[in-house]
Protein backbone atom coordinates (compact mmCIF):
# COMPACT_ATOMS: atom_id res chain seq x y z
CA UNK A 1 0.00 0.00 0.00
CA UNK A 2 1.15 3.39 -1.06
CA UNK A 3 -0.49 6.88 0.61
CA UNK A 4 -2.23 8.92 -0.60
CA UNK A 5 -4.87 5.83 0.09
CA UNK A 6 -8.09 7.97 -1.64
CA UNK A 7 -5.72 8.81 -5.00
CA UNK A 8 -4.95 5.34 -5.13
CA UNK A 9 -8.43 3.92 -5.30
CA UNK A 10 -8.12 2.04 -1.96
CA UNK A 11 -11.40 3.19 -0.98
CA UNK A 12 -14.09 5.15 -2.46
CA UNK A 13 -16.27 8.31 -2.20
CA UNK A 14 -17.98 7.35 0.53
CA UNK A 15 -15.77 6.27 2.60
CA UNK A 16 -13.26 8.88 1.98
CA UNK A 17 -16.33 11.61 3.53
CA UNK A 18 -16.18 8.82 6.67
CA UNK A 19 -12.69 9.36 6.58
CA UNK A 20 -13.30 13.01 6.26
CA UNK A 21 -15.75 13.19 8.95
CA UNK A 22 -13.43 11.12 11.46
CA UNK A 23 -10.12 13.17 11.06
CA UNK A 24 -12.73 16.58 10.99
CA UNK A 25 -13.46 15.15 14.48
CA UNK A 26 -9.43 14.75 15.59
CA UNK A 27 -9.12 18.09 14.11
CA UNK A 28 -11.32 20.23 15.53
CA UNK A 29 -10.81 18.85 19.08
CA UNK A 30 -7.30 18.85 18.89
CA UNK A 31 -7.67 22.39 17.69
CA UNK A 32 -9.67 23.17 20.70
CA UNK A 33 -7.32 21.30 23.46
CA UNK A 34 -4.31 23.58 21.80
CA UNK A 35 -5.79 26.59 22.77
CA UNK A 36 -7.19 27.50 19.55
CA UNK A 37 -10.54 28.37 20.51
CA UNK A 38 -10.21 31.57 22.40
CA UNK A 39 -9.56 34.59 20.41
CA UNK A 40 -7.58 36.59 23.52
CA UNK A 41 -4.97 33.39 23.23
CA UNK A 42 -4.64 33.55 19.56
CA UNK A 43 -4.45 37.50 19.74
CA UNK A 44 -2.08 37.11 22.75
CA UNK A 45 0.43 35.57 19.70
CA UNK A 46 0.64 39.15 18.47
CA UNK A 47 1.44 40.86 21.49
CA UNK A 48 4.12 38.17 22.53
CA UNK A 49 2.80 37.82 26.18
CA UNK A 50 1.18 33.86 25.63
CA UNK A 51 2.94 32.02 22.38
CA UNK A 52 1.15 28.71 22.62
CA UNK A 53 -0.30 29.03 19.46
CA UNK A 54 2.19 29.48 17.64
CA UNK A 55 4.36 26.85 19.27
CA UNK A 56 1.53 24.40 18.59
CA UNK A 57 1.29 25.34 14.81
CA UNK A 58 4.62 25.22 14.21
CA UNK A 59 5.05 22.10 16.33
CA UNK A 60 2.49 20.91 13.97
CA UNK A 61 3.87 22.44 10.80
CA UNK A 62 7.48 20.41 11.42
CA UNK A 63 6.40 17.71 12.33
CA UNK A 64 4.24 17.27 9.56
CA UNK A 65 7.02 17.87 7.11
CA UNK A 66 9.64 15.52 8.73
CA UNK A 67 6.51 12.57 8.72
CA UNK A 68 6.07 13.18 4.82
CA UNK A 69 9.69 13.90 4.28
CA UNK A 70 10.82 10.31 5.69
CA UNK A 71 7.62 8.54 4.74
CA UNK A 72 8.09 9.30 1.43
CA UNK A 73 11.88 8.38 1.05
CA UNK A 74 11.00 4.96 2.47
CA UNK A 75 8.27 4.46 -0.12
CA UNK A 76 5.20 4.60 1.45
CA UNK A 77 4.24 7.64 -0.22
CA UNK A 78 4.01 9.64 -3.10
CA UNK A 79 4.31 13.40 -2.64
CA UNK A 80 3.66 14.27 -6.14
CA UNK A 81 -0.06 12.90 -5.63
CA UNK A 82 0.07 14.72 -2.58
CA UNK A 83 -2.56 18.04 -2.89
CA UNK A 84 -1.25 21.81 -2.30
CA UNK A 85 -3.09 24.57 -3.85
CA UNK A 86 -1.54 26.29 -6.58
CA UNK A 87 0.63 29.73 -6.06
CA UNK A 88 -0.54 32.91 -7.22
CA UNK A 89 2.24 35.12 -5.75
CA UNK A 90 0.92 38.61 -5.49
CA UNK A 91 -3.34 38.16 -4.70
CA UNK A 92 -2.04 35.82 -1.68
CA UNK A 93 0.48 38.36 -0.27
CA UNK A 94 -2.55 40.82 -0.79
CA UNK A 95 -4.80 38.01 0.61
CA UNK A 96 -2.31 37.09 3.28
CA UNK A 97 -2.11 40.57 4.75
CA UNK A 98 -5.49 40.70 4.96
CA UNK A 99 -6.25 37.86 6.92
CA UNK A 100 -3.24 38.81 9.15
CA UNK A 101 -5.01 42.35 10.36
CA UNK A 102 -8.42 40.75 10.34
CA UNK A 103 -7.04 37.50 12.94
CA UNK A 104 -5.40 40.45 14.77
CA UNK A 105 -8.40 42.67 14.90
CA UNK A 106 -11.50 40.22 15.53
CA UNK A 107 -8.46 37.43 17.45
CA UNK A 108 -10.08 33.94 15.15
CA UNK A 109 -8.72 32.75 11.61
CA UNK A 110 -11.49 30.73 9.61
CA UNK A 111 -10.71 27.52 11.08
CA UNK A 112 -10.71 28.55 15.06
CA UNK A 113 -13.90 30.84 14.72
CA UNK A 114 -15.76 27.64 13.72
CA UNK A 115 -13.61 25.91 16.84
CA UNK A 116 -14.78 28.51 19.18
CA UNK A 117 -18.38 28.37 17.72
CA UNK A 118 -18.56 24.83 19.15
CA UNK A 119 -17.62 25.92 22.97
CA UNK A 120 -20.48 28.91 22.35
CA UNK A 121 -18.45 31.88 22.04
CA UNK A 122 -20.41 34.85 20.79
CA UNK A 123 -17.71 36.61 19.50
CA UNK A 124 -16.92 33.93 17.22
CA UNK A 125 -19.78 33.42 15.77
CA UNK A 126 -20.22 37.37 14.97
CA UNK A 127 -16.88 36.94 13.39
CA UNK A 128 -18.13 34.06 11.26
CA UNK A 129 -21.10 35.75 10.31
CA UNK A 130 -18.54 38.61 8.79
CA UNK A 131 -16.50 35.78 7.20
CA UNK A 132 -19.68 35.00 5.45
CA UNK A 133 -20.33 38.08 4.49
CA UNK A 134 -16.73 39.09 3.39
CA UNK A 135 -17.65 35.92 0.83
CA UNK A 136 -20.79 37.17 -0.37
CA UNK A 137 -19.09 40.63 -0.89
CA UNK A 138 -16.24 38.73 -2.48
CA UNK A 139 -18.54 37.33 -5.27
CA UNK A 140 -20.35 40.25 -5.77
CA UNK A 141 -16.82 42.39 -6.87
CA UNK A 142 -15.34 39.04 -8.22
CA UNK A 143 -15.93 40.43 -11.76
CA UNK A 144 -13.63 44.00 -11.08
CA UNK A 145 -10.86 42.10 -9.22
CA UNK A 146 -10.62 39.12 -11.46
CA UNK A 147 -7.71 39.94 -13.43
CA UNK A 148 -5.77 40.41 -10.38
CA UNK A 149 -7.11 37.36 -9.03
CA UNK A 150 -5.52 35.20 -11.71
CA UNK A 151 -2.47 37.51 -12.06
CA UNK A 152 1.32 36.16 -11.38
CA UNK A 153 0.21 32.37 -11.38
CA UNK A 154 3.27 30.22 -11.06
CA UNK A 155 1.54 26.90 -10.72
CA UNK A 156 1.79 24.32 -8.43
CA UNK A 157 5.02 24.86 -7.05
CA UNK A 158 6.67 24.25 -3.49
CA UNK A 159 10.01 25.37 -1.82
CA UNK A 160 12.14 22.82 -3.10
CA UNK A 161 11.37 23.59 -6.49
CA UNK A 162 10.96 27.00 -6.42
CA UNK A 163 14.38 27.43 -4.73
CA UNK A 164 16.11 24.66 -7.06
CA UNK A 165 17.75 22.87 -3.99
CA UNK A 166 17.59 20.01 -2.21
CA UNK A 167 14.35 18.90 -0.37
CA UNK A 168 16.51 17.57 2.87
CA UNK A 169 17.78 21.45 2.71
CA UNK A 170 14.66 23.20 2.74
CA UNK A 171 13.87 20.38 5.39
CA UNK A 172 16.59 21.15 7.54
CA UNK A 173 16.43 24.82 7.21
CA UNK A 174 12.35 25.02 8.53
CA UNK A 175 13.65 22.82 11.72
CA UNK A 176 16.38 25.62 12.39
CA UNK A 177 13.75 27.90 11.95
CA UNK A 178 11.13 26.37 14.42
CA UNK A 179 13.84 26.23 17.07
CA UNK A 180 14.92 29.72 16.22
CA UNK A 181 11.20 30.25 16.67
CA UNK A 182 10.29 28.56 19.72
CA UNK A 183 13.86 30.23 21.43
CA UNK A 184 12.42 33.66 20.15
CA UNK A 185 8.79 33.00 21.55
CA UNK A 186 10.07 31.79 24.76
CA UNK A 187 12.37 34.92 25.17
CA UNK A 188 9.22 37.13 23.97
CA UNK A 189 7.24 35.58 26.77
CA UNK A 190 9.78 36.61 29.51
CA UNK A 191 10.16 39.82 28.18
CA UNK A 192 6.28 40.85 28.34
CA UNK A 193 5.99 38.90 31.64
CA UNK A 194 8.83 40.71 33.41
CA UNK A 195 7.07 44.47 32.16
CA UNK A 196 3.56 43.31 33.01
CA UNK A 197 5.38 42.67 36.59
CA UNK A 198 7.18 45.96 36.39
CA UNK A 199 3.98 47.72 35.64
CA UNK A 200 1.88 45.93 38.59
CA UNK A 201 4.11 46.67 41.02
CA UNK A 202 4.31 50.85 39.41
CA UNK A 203 0.34 50.62 40.12
CA UNK B 1 27.41 8.44 28.99
CA UNK B 2 25.88 10.99 26.32
CA UNK B 3 22.73 8.89 26.52
CA UNK B 4 22.31 9.50 29.88
CA UNK B 5 22.37 13.25 29.30
CA UNK B 6 20.12 13.22 26.55
CA UNK B 7 17.50 11.42 29.13
CA UNK B 8 18.46 14.10 31.60
CA UNK B 9 17.31 16.80 29.25
CA UNK B 10 13.59 18.53 29.48
CA UNK B 11 11.02 16.93 27.23
CA UNK B 12 11.24 20.13 24.61
CA UNK B 13 14.88 19.72 24.25
CA UNK B 14 15.20 16.24 23.58
CA UNK B 15 12.59 16.59 21.02
CA UNK B 16 13.88 19.40 19.36
CA UNK B 17 17.63 17.19 19.10
CA UNK B 18 15.81 14.59 17.62
CA UNK B 19 14.40 16.87 15.14
CA UNK B 20 17.56 18.33 14.12
CA UNK B 21 19.27 15.16 13.86
CA UNK B 22 16.22 14.20 11.81
CA UNK B 23 16.78 16.91 9.87
CA UNK B 24 20.34 16.84 9.51
CA UNK B 25 19.86 13.55 8.13
CA UNK B 26 17.33 14.46 5.71
CA UNK B 27 20.22 16.78 3.55
CA UNK B 28 22.09 13.78 3.32
CA UNK B 29 19.07 11.28 2.72
CA UNK B 30 18.46 12.53 -1.04
CA UNK B 31 15.48 13.20 -3.05
CA UNK B 32 12.50 11.52 -1.06
CA UNK B 33 10.53 11.48 -4.34
CA UNK B 34 13.05 10.16 -6.40
CA UNK B 35 11.57 7.00 -7.55
CA UNK B 36 14.52 5.45 -8.78
CA UNK B 37 15.77 3.70 -5.35
CA UNK B 38 12.63 1.09 -5.18
CA UNK B 39 12.17 -2.00 -3.47
CA UNK B 40 10.90 -4.63 -5.30
CA UNK B 41 8.57 -7.42 -3.80
CA UNK B 42 9.90 -9.79 -6.77
CA UNK B 43 7.07 -12.36 -5.43
CA UNK B 44 3.98 -9.35 -6.12
CA UNK B 45 5.44 -8.54 -9.70
CA UNK B 46 5.97 -11.94 -10.50
CA UNK B 47 2.39 -13.16 -9.51
CA UNK B 48 1.65 -10.44 -11.54
CA UNK B 49 2.69 -10.78 -14.64
CA UNK B 50 1.96 -14.25 -14.44
CA UNK B 51 -1.78 -13.31 -14.39
CA UNK B 52 -2.40 -9.85 -15.18
CA UNK B 53 -0.16 -7.77 -17.50
CA UNK B 54 -3.20 -5.67 -19.24
CA UNK B 55 -3.01 -5.75 -22.40
CA UNK B 56 -5.02 -3.25 -24.97
CA UNK B 57 -5.50 -4.12 -28.37
CA UNK B 58 -4.82 -1.94 -31.34
CA UNK B 59 -7.93 -2.20 -32.65
CA UNK B 60 -9.59 -1.27 -29.16
CA UNK B 61 -7.01 1.44 -28.43
CA UNK B 62 -7.79 2.93 -32.01
CA UNK B 63 -11.57 3.18 -31.23
CA UNK B 64 -10.88 4.74 -27.81
CA UNK B 65 -8.38 7.75 -29.64
CA UNK B 66 -11.32 8.40 -32.22
CA UNK B 67 -13.75 8.43 -29.67
CA UNK B 68 -11.84 10.76 -27.68
CA UNK B 69 -11.44 8.48 -24.39
CA UNK B 70 -9.04 10.15 -22.42
CA UNK B 71 -9.17 8.69 -19.22
CA UNK B 72 -5.53 7.26 -19.70
CA UNK B 73 -1.76 7.81 -20.96
CA UNK B 74 -0.74 6.32 -23.92
CA UNK B 75 2.96 6.49 -23.61
CA UNK B 76 5.57 6.09 -26.31
CA UNK B 77 9.11 4.32 -24.67
CA UNK B 78 10.83 4.05 -27.62
CA UNK B 79 13.70 6.80 -28.70
CA UNK B 80 12.97 9.77 -29.48
CA UNK B 81 14.36 9.50 -33.48
CA UNK B 82 11.57 6.51 -33.68
CA UNK B 83 8.65 8.53 -32.19
CA UNK B 84 9.48 11.39 -34.55
CA UNK B 85 9.15 8.86 -37.20
CA UNK B 86 6.18 7.97 -36.60
CA UNK B 87 3.98 7.81 -32.89
CA UNK B 88 0.65 6.88 -32.22
CA UNK B 89 -1.82 9.96 -32.67
CA UNK B 90 -2.36 11.25 -28.63
CA UNK B 91 0.44 9.03 -27.55
CA UNK B 92 3.09 11.07 -25.74
CA UNK B 93 7.33 10.07 -25.61
CA UNK B 94 9.02 9.01 -22.59
CA UNK B 95 11.77 6.82 -23.55
CA UNK B 96 12.93 3.63 -21.23
CA UNK B 97 15.42 6.04 -19.22
CA UNK B 98 13.32 8.69 -18.23
CA UNK B 99 10.14 6.72 -17.66
CA UNK B 100 10.99 7.27 -13.76
CA UNK B 101 11.51 10.70 -13.59
CA UNK B 102 8.99 11.39 -16.04
CA UNK B 103 5.97 13.66 -14.61
CA UNK B 104 3.77 9.80 -15.22
CA UNK B 105 1.40 9.94 -11.86
CA UNK B 106 1.77 6.72 -10.05
CA UNK B 107 -2.08 6.80 -9.86
CA UNK B 108 -2.93 7.45 -13.30
CA UNK B 109 -4.30 4.80 -15.93
CA UNK B 110 -0.54 4.35 -18.40
CA UNK B 111 -1.08 2.38 -21.68
CA UNK B 112 2.75 2.09 -23.18
CA UNK B 113 3.86 0.65 -26.35
CA UNK B 114 7.30 0.18 -28.25
CA UNK B 115 8.13 -1.29 -31.47
CA UNK B 116 7.33 -4.88 -30.39
CA UNK B 117 6.54 -6.07 -26.84
CA UNK B 118 9.84 -6.20 -25.61
CA UNK B 119 10.42 -2.75 -24.91
CA UNK B 120 7.49 -2.32 -23.32
CA UNK B 121 7.76 -5.03 -21.03
CA UNK B 122 10.50 -3.72 -19.15
CA UNK B 123 9.25 -0.38 -19.59
CA UNK B 124 5.96 -2.56 -17.28
CA UNK B 125 8.86 -3.97 -15.30
CA UNK B 126 10.07 -0.57 -14.12
CA UNK B 127 6.87 0.76 -13.13
CA UNK B 128 5.07 -1.94 -12.02
CA UNK B 129 8.27 -2.47 -9.24
CA UNK B 130 8.11 1.79 -8.51
CA UNK B 131 3.97 1.24 -7.57
CA UNK B 132 2.35 2.40 -10.44
CA UNK B 133 -0.94 1.57 -10.37
CA UNK B 134 -2.36 0.53 -13.73
CA UNK B 135 -0.20 -0.20 -16.22
CA UNK B 136 -0.79 -1.82 -19.60
CA UNK B 137 0.67 -2.61 -22.54
CA UNK B 138 -0.39 -2.28 -26.57
CA UNK B 139 -0.66 -5.91 -27.74
CA UNK B 140 2.11 -6.16 -29.59
CA UNK B 141 3.30 -2.47 -30.32
CA UNK B 142 3.57 -0.74 -33.13
CA UNK B 143 3.86 -3.59 -35.20
CA UNK B 144 0.64 -4.63 -34.31
CA UNK B 145 -0.77 -0.75 -34.88
CA UNK B 146 0.32 -1.28 -38.00
CA UNK B 147 -1.26 -4.97 -38.65
CA UNK B 148 -4.37 -4.54 -36.98
CA UNK B 149 -5.25 -0.69 -37.71
CA UNK B 150 -3.12 1.31 -40.24
CA UNK B 151 -2.87 -1.75 -42.78
CA UNK B 152 -5.46 -4.52 -41.88
CA UNK B 153 -5.76 -7.08 -43.43
CA UNK B 154 -8.77 -8.29 -45.70
CA UNK B 155 -10.45 -11.08 -44.50
CA UNK B 156 -13.35 -11.71 -46.15
CA UNK B 157 -13.84 -14.15 -48.79
CA UNK B 158 -15.36 -14.51 -52.37
CA UNK B 159 -18.50 -13.83 -51.15
CA UNK B 160 -18.81 -11.88 -47.90
CA UNK B 161 -21.52 -12.06 -45.28
CA UNK B 162 -23.47 -8.53 -44.51
CA UNK B 163 -21.14 -9.06 -41.46
CA UNK B 164 -17.98 -9.28 -42.97
CA UNK B 165 -18.49 -6.63 -44.84
CA UNK B 166 -19.50 -4.14 -42.56
CA UNK B 167 -16.36 -5.22 -40.26
CA UNK B 168 -14.77 -4.53 -43.65
CA UNK B 169 -16.13 -1.62 -44.15
CA UNK B 170 -15.32 -0.57 -40.36
CA UNK B 171 -11.79 -1.44 -40.97
CA UNK B 172 -11.14 0.21 -43.59
CA UNK B 173 -12.86 3.67 -41.99
CA UNK B 174 -10.72 3.10 -39.15
CA UNK B 175 -7.27 2.78 -41.05
CA UNK B 176 -8.01 5.66 -43.13
CA UNK B 177 -8.75 8.11 -40.15
CA UNK B 178 -4.95 7.07 -39.08
CA UNK B 179 -3.91 7.95 -42.46
CA UNK B 180 -3.21 4.13 -43.39
CA UNK B 181 -5.22 1.82 -46.24
CA UNK B 182 -6.79 -1.59 -46.43
CA UNK B 183 -4.61 -4.50 -47.83
CA UNK B 184 -5.48 -7.17 -49.68
CA UNK B 185 -3.26 -9.71 -50.81
CA UNK B 186 -0.98 -11.28 -48.53
CA UNK B 187 0.91 -10.16 -45.84
CA UNK B 188 4.22 -10.47 -47.36
CA UNK B 189 2.88 -9.02 -50.82
CA UNK B 190 2.24 -5.94 -49.17
CA UNK B 191 4.64 -4.90 -46.41
CA UNK B 192 7.06 -3.77 -48.53
CA UNK B 193 4.74 -1.05 -50.29
CA UNK B 194 3.26 -0.25 -47.27
CA UNK B 195 4.33 3.43 -46.58
CA UNK B 196 4.12 4.83 -43.35
CA UNK B 197 1.66 8.09 -42.32
CA UNK B 198 3.99 11.00 -41.55
CA UNK B 199 3.37 12.31 -38.24
CA UNK B 200 4.66 15.55 -36.88
CA UNK B 201 5.19 15.05 -32.92
CA UNK B 202 2.87 15.41 -30.73
CA UNK B 203 1.02 14.65 -33.47
CA UNK B 204 -2.63 15.76 -33.20
CA UNK B 205 -6.13 13.49 -34.19
CA UNK B 206 -7.35 14.75 -37.11
CA UNK B 207 -8.76 12.85 -40.58
CA UNK B 208 -5.58 12.28 -42.94
CA UNK B 209 -5.69 11.63 -46.61
CA UNK B 210 -4.10 8.18 -46.79
CA UNK B 211 -0.25 7.84 -46.44
CA UNK B 212 -0.04 4.52 -47.69
CA UNK B 213 -0.10 3.69 -51.61
CA UNK B 214 -3.97 3.35 -52.56
CA UNK B 215 -4.49 -0.51 -52.72
CA UNK B 216 -7.58 -1.66 -54.50
CA UNK B 217 -10.55 -2.09 -52.08
CA UNK B 218 -13.33 -3.81 -51.41
CA UNK B 219 -13.45 -7.71 -51.04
Amino acid sequence: MIAPFYKFGYFNDEVSLIVAFVLGLAFGFLFERGGFGSGRMLAAQFYFTDMRVFKVMFTAITTAMIGLFYLSWMGFLDLSLVYFGETYLLPQVVGGLILGIGFVIGGYCPGTSSVAISTGKIDAMVYALGGLFGIFGFGEIFPWIEDFFNSTHMGKINLPEFLGIDYGIVLFVVILMAIAGFTGADWGEKLMAKKKAAQVKES
Amino acid sequence: MFLKKFAELPPRKRIGLVAILLGVIAVFAGDPTSKARTTIDAKEIALLSDKDIAEVNAVDLADWIIKGKYDYRLVDVRKKNKFEKYNIPSSENVPITQLLSSDLLRNEKIILYGESERTASQAWFLLKSAKYKSVSMLKGGVESWKKEVLFPQCTCGVNPSVEQKHNHNKLAEVSKFFGGGMQSGSVEATTTQMKMPTLKAPSKIKLKKAGGKKKREGC
